[in-house]
Parts: C-alpha cells; structure tokens; sequence
C-alpha cells in the first residue's frame, strides 16, 4: 500500500532530527513547570487534590500553549527536509500518489504529536509520584488517575487535528520556518483575544483546550477532527495539483 | 520495448507570458544517449519537468515507451530515473540511507541499493553522512537514486553541473556505459556541446523553447560543410577580382577573404587566380564549421547553412 510505504520513508527521514528530540524535549518543561509549582506550593490543605492540580495544570499548559508551538516546529521540519534540497521534484517523479506523500506528512505529524502527549501524561505521572516522595501533604495523594488523564489527553490530541492539518499544509506549501512561524505563534497569541469572542470557542487554536471543559467538549472534539480532515483534504488536493517548480 | 522511449507532440508550456517550451516535438530513441541541448534559459529544464510529470503543459502530449504519460504516471515513473539539476539528497542521513529512502517509496528489493552503490562507485563512502560528501560524490549518489529502481530510461538534466574536471570525467564514463552494460536510455540535457558530444549519439538542440534540430551526431556532423579562408596583402583587390570572377567571396573582421567552396581543387583555382592578378597570398586554407560553430549559429536563430554562409560574408 502506497501510503505506508510513504510513512516508511518518512520515519526514516526523521533519524537524527530535532524533530524526534522535541517529541520529549516539549512535555519536559511543563513537567519541570509543574513539578516546581507544586513543590513550592504552600497552604497546602487536607482537601487538596494533587493529581487532579497535575493533570488539569499539564493538559490546560499543553493544549493552550505548547502543543500547538510543537505543533509548528514538527510541521516545518518534517516538511523542511524536503524542501531543504529541493527533494519534491524528487519524490514526484516516484511512481507513488502525490496523495500518499501528504498523507504520509500529515500522519506522521499527527503520530508525533501523539507521542508528545503521551509521554507528557507518563512524565507528569513520575513528577506526581515524586512529589508524594518529597512533600509529606501529599503523601497520600493516592494512585494517579490513569483513566483520567489518557482518556483527556487523547481529547487534546484528536482536538488538535485541524490545527495540525493547518501546519502541515502551510509548511508543506512553503518553504522556509518563517511563514509556519508565523503562523504558529500567532495562532497561539490570537488564542488570547479568541478566548473572550463570542465565536472564539471555534477558533482553532482554542479547540484543544476547550474539550477540557464539559460543556464545550462536543464541539471543539468534532470541529477539531472533522474541520481537521477537511482541511486535510483541502491541503492534499492542492498538493497533488501543484507544479514543481 | 518499443523503439522510441520519449516522444512529445506539440509540447507546449507558458509561465505568465513567456512561451517557455513552444511546440517541441522530441522523439528519442530505445537504448542511446540523446543530448539535449540548448542554452541556459533555453527551456531544456521545462521540458525535462514535463517528461516526468512534474509539471503539466499547457498544450501537446508527452508519450514514454509509447504510452500516455497524462494517463500512466505511476506505471511509467516505475520505469524512468531522473536527476532533475541538483540531486535530491537529506544531508543529516549516509548516503545508504538516502537510498533507503528512496527504496521505501518504490518498495524495492534491498539489493538494489548495493547495485546501485556499486555504479556510481560509492559502496566505501556509503556508511558517511551526505553533508561530509562532496559535490561529486552527491552527484554521483544523485544518479545512483536515478538508478535504483533499475530504470529502462535515465532523464539527466544537467548532470555534469558544478562538477571539477576529474569528476566531469568519472560522469560522462558512467554515461556511457549505461546503454552498453545495462541498455538503458539515457536522456540528457546540457548547455555545453563538447560534452554532449563525447557521450550522446542523438542530438537535439532547443532554443527559446523551440526544437531547432534533432538528429544523430552524423547529421549534425554532416553540417559542417567546408570553406576557403584567404590571406592576401591587397584585401580591397583580391575581393573584387574573387567577385568579378564569380566566388561568393566576403571580407571579415581580422582582415582574411572568405569563400563559398568545398573543394581542394576549387582552392587551388582561386590561388592560381590571385597571384595571376599579382596579388601577394600569405595564407590560404580549406576550413570546416565546428560543431560548436553550429550549435551556436542553430541558437542565435540561424541554420546551418546560414552559418556557413555568415562565414564566407
């Protein structure tokens, strides 16, 4: 099947690059983020509940900010080795679908990003184990919420679908880290501005952190996914059309 | 495997309003080298994108091994190779895992890489990174990409871009042994004619889009007709008797007479007909058009013939 001949490949160009490094590098700093927080935390009274503080400190960190700049860095560079030497008149000249290669693109990007995000839950896990180790008022945080934070962190991710469909068609059409730069920090700043708009629930780059709240749940998970396949179909179809120039 | 590996009909290519490939008609032969040739901006790139399906022509068809490129992309880039100017390489991978890349998206058998290692002389300098090789060995690893799925045409655009003598020279030996060891068409374009020359058996020569000619080397060697270049002390003289006498006969720049024959016989004639007149010759010789002399007229919009005519004016 072409398309996993595509992803194949495209593993493969992944070896010794930042973009596989930044897979564990991102969810490290809201870990530290939140292992420094939560260690100097004072007050701290009998009701207070460390796994849930955790969790909802690391998804909300995540989803509203880092995930969607990691987003970006894992868009360009999966994207920039090709554009680097010019590889596309290369890869077109293959007897494989155009199709496949962005499709190929886009998973790939989707898998990484998921690895991200469970590897922020395993990690947020060990800081929450430690700290039951290091401070006495929550040594009986009890067991971490497994259930909790797997099944949220998948909601983050499968929201985050359109926002990686965006990336990988702008990196993908352009070369370059400045446009998709561009575009990823100011989806993240605007973030800002959308959350008070009466329409800014649907802005993109809100919709992972928005399946953290139950009302919104519904909508931002299938905006996320649906609007996140048809922009995917969107990018694809101007992808196959497009000259090499 | 029919007996012309690329044919295009009527193809045709704008960018905006510049008419970059204009009705070319390419017809390429099974089992040879053809030379496209042309100057820089000349359209030999537009055209080698088009063959592959990289980009689509505004109007005309591009045929390979007789079918339908438009209709059996997939099938036929099975079948075809290209380095499209500089190869396509990720420099962060070695030179075997640019391969291995390649050999993903084809699904290729494994061995096809040490084969392909094995051309280009690159098996010991396999295990290095791209971004330690130098311009000939990426080159090199460039063509070996071009060779991996062991294709029966090789589309090459420029290949010997950038390369120093020694590597020039390690290219154009590969290129000649492709047909011979492996039967493989090779297709390709430059602006330099002494090189095409020393490895193409068919020629082409493309010129602000347009196919000016296409042919074996033997027809373009056969252009090269042969005129007389004298030297004489009395210029002014000596014309107007060659003229009076019937040669078409033309003064040039540097002083020399130059006129329209071919024949030795003819040369002594003129001599004899100077020095009659008491005219001083200090040169006389029978000279041939290079074929560089003909590509460069074929470019500056002339034929041939005109060439040689321009000589003798």
């Amino acid at each position: 099947m072409s398309l996993i001949r595509a992803l194949h490949a495209e593993s493969l160009k992944l070896k010794r690059t930042l973009a596989v490094r930044m897979v564990f590098v991102a969810p490290l700093f809201i870990a530290a983020l939140n292992f420094f927080a939560m260690y100097e935390r004072r007050n701290i009274t009998p009701e207070f509940d460390m796994w849930d503080t955790i969790s909802k400190i690391s998804l909300s960190a995540w989803a509203v900010f880092m995930m969607p700049l990691l987003i970006t860095l894992e868009t360009a560079l999966l994207n920039g080795v090709d554009h680097g030497e010019k590889n596309w008149k290369h890869i077109f000249a293959l007897p494989i679908p155009r199709s496949s290669v962005y499709a190929a693109k886009l998973i790939m990007a989707q898998l990484l990003i998921a690895a991200s995000t469970i590897f922020l839950v395993l990690i947020n896990i060990l800081v929450g184990l430690a700290l039951m180790r290091l401070r006495a008022e929550m040594a009986n945080a009890g067991a971490p919420p497994y259930g909790w934070l797997f099944k949220h962190a998948a909601l983050v991710w499968l929201a985050s679908w359109l926002i990686i469909a965006i990336h990988t068609w702008v990196s993908i059409r352009w070369p370059g880290f400045a446009l998709a730069l561009g575009t990823g920090v100011g989806g993240v700043f605007f973030a800002l501005f959308a959350t008070s708009a009466k329409i800014g629930k649907y802005y993109p780059w809100l919709l992972p952190i928005n399946v953290l709240s139950a009302e919104r749940l519904n909508m931002a998970l299938w905006l996320g996914i649906v609007g996140g396949l048809v922009a995917s179909v969107i990018g694809c179809l101007e992808f196959i059309r497009r000259d090499v120039a | 495997m029919p007996n012309i590996a690329i044919e295009t009909r009527g193809l045709t290519r704008r960018f905006g309003t510049q008419l970059a490939v204009n009705d070319v008609n390419l017809s390429v032969p099974a089992a040879g080298v053809y030379g496209f040739l042309g100057p820089n901006g000349a359209g030999k790139t537009t055209t080698i994108r088009m063959l592959l399906g990289l980009i689509r022509p505004n109007a005309g068809e591009v045929r390979l091994f007789d079918e339908s490129l438009a209709n059996n992309h997939q099938s036929l880039m099975r079948r075809v190779g290209a380095l499209v100017e500089t190869p396509s390489l990720y420099p962060h991978l070695t030179g075997r895992e640019n391969l291995e890349v390649t050999r993903r998206y084809l699904n290729a058998n494994r061995d096809l890489i040490d084969r392909a290692l094995g051309i280009v002389k690159l098996t010991a300098d396999a295990h290095r990174r791209v971004r330690e090789y130098s311009l000939g060995m990426r080159q090199r690893l460039g063509l070996a990409l071009a060779l991996l799925n062991n294709p029966q045409l090789l589309i090459l655009d420029e290949p010997a871009n950038g390369l120093d003598p020694a590597g020039i020279h390690e290219m154009r030996d590969l290129i000649r042994r492709l047909p011979v060891e492996f039967g493989i068409t090779v297709f390709l374009s430059s602006h330099l004619l002494s090189e095409v020359e020393q490895v193409a058996n068919y020629i082409g020569i493309i010129h602000q889009g347009k196919l000016l000619f296409q042919g074996t080397l033997a027809d373009l060697q056969a252009e090269r007709r042969e005129h007389l270049t004298i030297g004489v002390k009395q210029t002014e003289q000596a014309l107007h008797c060659l003229t009076d006498a019937g040669w078409q006969t033309h003064s040039r720049e540097d002083g020399l007479l130059t006129v329209a024959v071919a024949t030795p016989e003819a040369a002594a004639q003129i001599n004899s007909l100077l020095v009659g007149q008491g005219l001083q010759v200090f040169h006389i010789a029978l000279t041939q058009a290079s074929l560089e002399d003909i590509f460069l007229s074929l470019t500056n919009g002339k034929t041939a013939a005109q060439l040689l005519e321009r000589k003798a004016a």
